[in-house]
């Protein structure tokens, strides 16, 4: 019963994170083909190498660039 | 946040062992230890003598070329670039700290190429951005010609002429451009090998002996806690490896988003394995990452773009985040107080780090702050999209929808994509605007821990003494803040260009960044780890956190557009023809 019991659990475990990656590696990217402005969104990111995860502006380089900038002009 | 939802309420006496016993103190040592290295190791042993004198001779030479010519020169920018080029963390100590911090980096199709890249696999990539490189650069030196011609002619008439100078001015801003993108183009062209492995070892070793002293100091087992640690690190780093996929970031799902998703698959299905849980130490690896997080929040930043940016961010930002807690108790009826006010600042402030902040000050519980910050996530994702997409299509100009969305969009890194998609300026003035709402954190979270502990948490007809308050009070709050106060004093007081080279591009940038990024991951991942769903999906009942956040968030957008456009077009329109 406690074998069965770990096997479910253990392929519950493969179910779920399949599922997780399927979303998240198939669908995503199957919806960024799907939409230009997600492909353009996609394809500028790549290009500019911006990382929209990051949460703190001592994470982000064009923060640093933006404020460089303003103090020049201002 | 709470670790037990049945706690008794502490009796409230405060004792001396609490400085070397008590989770907050031991919080506020560890991160406080870490702050001091790096100022110590970049103050003392850093590159300091050597910025002194840089410095004095590029701003002796824009000095005299500022005197000389009415706009900024060539001679004058040239000056600036070697001031920019000086970085604290590009000294012996920035770079040990940066190669033994590392996380797993960005892939696309391999997830080998995050923690491996051979020397074979860096040449081909330089190779391949060559081109582009070459072609970048020929076009800077054409635009550089150009402009020094420009400028000749302007100086040959002793820069009297407005034409020519304004010539001069529209072919130096030209060359500017071109030179910005030959450096895009040339970093492209500078990869190199590495391998993350043994350093992502050694600094699991590192976390889990500091992180154990503290453990075994409050009073619980270290052997316990090290050894769970090594699974708590693991989930982590495969955290950081499945969100530097390209597609997972730019849908906003980065390593504290899988940590979650990672650590409650595992917890609800699998199992967290008993010998983990003891290092699932959520509010620990937080705190001490809140405290690292103080060094960040530097007040002189609130000024970067002006008055404008202090209304639209400052102003703007605390009227939310009120409104918004009193429409979810008065009208919504949020069952939960905490998750009113983490939702609240979430949306309101910035996002993942306001919420982290916010959810600690007020000892939220970790499944309200795990589902303020998925709602983030996913109104960030959708919003990083549809803002700029919006504001092109009803023709709103640059610097007003960066504001906006600088103002509204929740992650900093979101806000530099959307506002970077819709033009230079828009990325200039919605960076900007978020790195002043970064700011509000510190007073934020002070705030609400004020407010939690005078009001809140008192019990009904009962007046609360300043013991009391003091005793019920978050100190690491105080860390939190004491870090941020200590770091803007020392930064107004180095000046701006030592207070970037050394500080920002330094003791921070080069320092405490690294540690507090990997505290947080920690910590979601332990979330995860010890996150029950069924816990998790009692709050979403009947929706009102979603509709908490959208109608908040609604409030937002308006306000901050109000606001934008009455600061950047009414009150100050000579800024915005600046910008």
């Amino acid at each position: 019963m406690l074998e069965q019991s770990l096997f479910y659990r253990t392929k519950k475990f493969i179910l779920i994170l399949s599922i997780a990656f399927a979303f998240v590696y198939g669908l995503l990217p199957l919806l960024t083909d799907s939409f230009d402005i997600l492909n353009r969104m996609s394809l500028f990111l790549e290009k500019t190498e911006i990382d929209p995860t990051r949460y703190y502006y001592t994470d982000v380089e064009q923060v640093i660039e933006s404020e460089q900038y303003l103090r020049t002009v201002l | 946040m709470e670790k037990d939802s049945n706690v008794v309420v502490d009796d409230g006496r405060a004792r001396w062992s609490d400085l070397w016993k008590k989770e907050d103190y031991l919080a506020i040592w560890l991160g406080f230890s870490i702050i001091l290295v790096c100022i110590i190791a970049y103050f003392n042993f850093g590159p300091r003598d050597e910025f002194v004198d840089k410095f004095d001779v590029a701003n002796q030479i824009q000095a005299a070329e500022s005197a000389k010519v009415p706009f900024k020169s060539i001679t004058w920018y040239k000056a600036l670039d070697d001031k920019l080029k000086l970085k604290g963390s590009n000294s012996e100590f920035g770079k040990f700290v940066s190669k033994w911090t590392k996380n797993p980096g960005s892939w696309k199709s391999n997830p080998v190429d995050s923690f491996i890249r051979t020397e074979k696999q860096a040449n081909a990539l330089n190779a391949k951005a060559m081109p582009k490189y070459e072609e970048a650069k020929a076009r800077s030196e054409a635009a550089l010609s150009a402009a020094l011609i420009a400028e000749q002619a302007a100086a040959s008439m002793s820069f009297k002429d407005d034409a020519l100078n304004d010539e001069a001015k529209a072919k130096i801003t030209v060359w500017r451009t071109a030179h910005k993108a030959a450096g895009d183009a040339k970093k492209k062209t500078e990869n190199k090998p590495y391998n993350f492995l043994p350093t992502l070892l050694g600094l699991c070793l590192f976390f889990a002996l500091i992180l154990g002293a503290g453990i075994h100091l409050m009073g619980q087992r270290f052997m316990p806690f090290v050894k769970g640690f090594t699974v708590v690190f693991l989930i982590a780093t495969l955290a950081y490896l499945l969100g530097g996929q390209t597609i997972s970031k730019q849908y906003g799902i980065g390593a504290e988003a899988w940590g979650i998703i990672l650590g409650m698959i595992i917890a609800n299905t699998v199992g967290t394995p008993k010998w983990v849980l003891p290092s699932c130490q959520v509010e620990f690896f937080i705190k001490t990452g809140l405290v690292l997080l103080g060094a960040e929040v530097l007040f002189s930043k609130i000024m970067a773009i002006g008055i404008p940016g202090v209304f639209v961010a400052w102003v703007v930002t605390p009227i939310v985040l009120i409104c918004t807690y009193i429409f979810g108790q008065k009208v919504l009826k949020m069952p939960s107080k905490t998750l009113n006010i983490v939702i609240s600042a979430d949306m309101s402030v910035c996002g993942t780090s306001a919420a982290i902040a916010v959810a600690s000050a007020c000892r939220a519980k970790k499944e309200e702050l795990t589902l303020a910050i998925g709602m983030s996530l996913v109104f960030t994702a959708i919003m990083m999209i549809a803002l700029p997409a919006f504001i092109k299509a009803v023709g709103i100009p640059e610097v007003l929808g960066g504001a906006w969305m600088g103002g509204t969009i929740d992650s900093t890194g979101a806000v530099a994509a959307a506002g970077a998609f819709l033009g230079e300026k828009a990325m200039y003035v919605a960076a900007t605007i978020k790195m002043i709402q970064n700011v509000m954190i510190g007073v934020t979270a002070f705030c609400v821990a004020m407010y939690w502990t005078m009001k809140v948490e008192r019990e009904a007809g009962r007046e609360v003494g300043a013991m009391e308050i003091w005793n019920r009070f978050p100190k690491f709050v105080l860390g939190f803040l004491a870090a941020s106060i200590i770091f803007s004093l020392i930064d107004s007081n180095m000046g701006k260009d030592m207070g970037t080279a050394l500080l920002d591009q330094g003791v921070i940038r080069g320092g405490t960044r690294l540690f507090r990024a990997w505290f947080f991951a920690l910590s979601f991942a332990a979330i995860g780890l010890s996150t029950n769903f069924r816990e998790l999906s009692k709050y979403f009942k009947g929706g009102k956190p979603v509709i908490l956040y959208v109608c908040g968030q609604s409030l937002n957008l308006v306000l901050t557009l109000i606001m934008a456009y009455i600061m950047f077009y009414l009150v100050f329109p000579e800024i915005t023809a600046t910008i």
